[in-house]
């Protein structure tokens, strides 16, 4: 290092903040030998001093910080990281209503019909005919009994179609067709479906 | 704390600083003085962004200056006398300034130097802010900074110590 190089250098160099800054100490070393450096330094150091004081000494103009404050805008909430949760939950509801409502469909088809139609077939006591597949000619007067006895009532096509027998809301069907019981009858009703359950509202019987 | 008394605290503890570089960069107390207030405004808005505590001053002089600039360049205001990349002949640098310095002469001359090189040189005198700081304040390299500083320091010790001289032998 010469007296140029190190001058170079410590023209950055401001006194106290800058003596931890590696990048001067071979320079202040270098300076402590050179009377001449040494002075130049002691120059530029104060004169550092000086302007540093000056600029530090302007004044902002009074009530400055109360005007910022007073002035200050209402900034508008921007919480991103809540924003986020926001959205992610609206995805997740909005997702969880989409799987529920295919779910429910799935679960519950909607009632298809009604549809009027005519059904020709056995007269059924469905609680025997389900649980003992019990049927026919044999079976005829427990399926009587049973049906009159309000125990649902059903007719069965010959392939194998399987209504349930209702006569409306709040009207039981029960005594008009216990007596057809183990008959073959022809039903004119509204066909009502469900889960592929099959239901039969009776309005007219005709025995054949 | 509430919001509003951190806005308060931050303003108490920093538009001194602010205004003070906002003037050395200006040279006047009214631009000075908005930029001063519009920082504090962008702090506002968006301080809830910075994720250290401990970089807020940083963040508000960046923010100053980044505002400076973009006044300049609505202004158009580029008519300051460039700085030579050529290295500095140091023999030529006045070694000693007055003991006082008249702020109005101080911050005309700093008004004279690009501002590409004033912003650099004012943090270097004004604040104390590590090399690194004021490279990262300005978003510049550390090389680019020292190097700015330096030819910013010469070139206002040069034109104090002519000033000093006019002084002298107007007396």
């Amino acid at each position: 290092m010469n007296t140029r190089d190190a001058k170079q250098i410590l023209l950055l160099y401001r006194g106290a903040i800058d003596d931890s800054d590696p990048q001067f100490r071979a320079a202040l070393d270098y300076a402590k030998s050179d009377p001449d450096l040494s002075e130049w330094l002691r120059e530029q150091t104060k004169c550092y001093d000086t302007i540093r004081t000056t600029l530090r000494g302007i004044e902002p103009p009074l009530g400055l910080p109360e005007k910022i404050v007073r002035k200050r805008p209402i900034p508008f909430p921007r919480d991103w990281s809540r924003i986020g949760q926001l959205a992610a939950a609206i995805l997740i509801s909005a997702t969880v209503t989409a799987l529920l409502v295919k779910w429910s469909d799935h679960r519950h088809p909607p009632i298809v019909g009604p549809q009027e139609i005519l059904v020709t077939g056995e007269v059924l006591d469905l609680t025997c005919y389900i649980a003992d597949n019990l049927s026919g000619p044999d079976h005829a007067k427990c399926a009587r009994d049973c049906i009159r006895s309000g125990l649902p009532a059903g007719i069965k096509t010959p392939d194998g179609k399987v209504y349930l027998l209702t006569g409306g809301p709040g009207r039981s069907i029960n005594a008009e067709v216990a007596d057809y019981a183990a008959k073959t009858v022809t039903i004119k009703g509204k066909q009502t479906i469900r889960d592929g359950f099959a239901q039969l509202q009776v309005e007219e019987i005709r025995k054949l | 704390m509430s919001a509003d008394l951190e806005f308060e605290n931050l303003v108490k503890l920093y538009y001194g600083d602010l205004y003070r570089f906002g003037f050395s960069l200006t040279g006047s107390e009214a631009d000075a003085a908005d930029l001063t207030q519009e920082t504090f405004y962008i702090w506002a808005n968006k301080g809830h962004q910075l994720q250290k505590a401990a970089s807020v001053k940083a963040w508000l002089f960046t923010t100053l200056y980044r505002e400076f600039l973009k006044t300049c360049r609505r202004r158009n205001r580029f008519s300051n006398e460039s700085i030579e990349e050529r290295s500095e002949d140091l023999s030529n640098v006045p070694a000693n300034c007055a003991e006082r310095i008249d702020s109005r002469t101080l911050l005309r001359i700093l008004g004279e130097i690009a501002e590409d090189f004033r912003a650099p040189v004012v943090l270097y005198y004004m604040e104390d802010l590590s090399y690194k700081e004021i490279a990262d304040v300005l978003g510049l390299p550390l090389g680019t900074v020292q190097s700015r500083i330096a030819r910013a320091k010469i070139q206002l010790l040069r034109r104090l110590g002519e000033t000093n001289l006019q002084v002298e032998q107007a007396k």
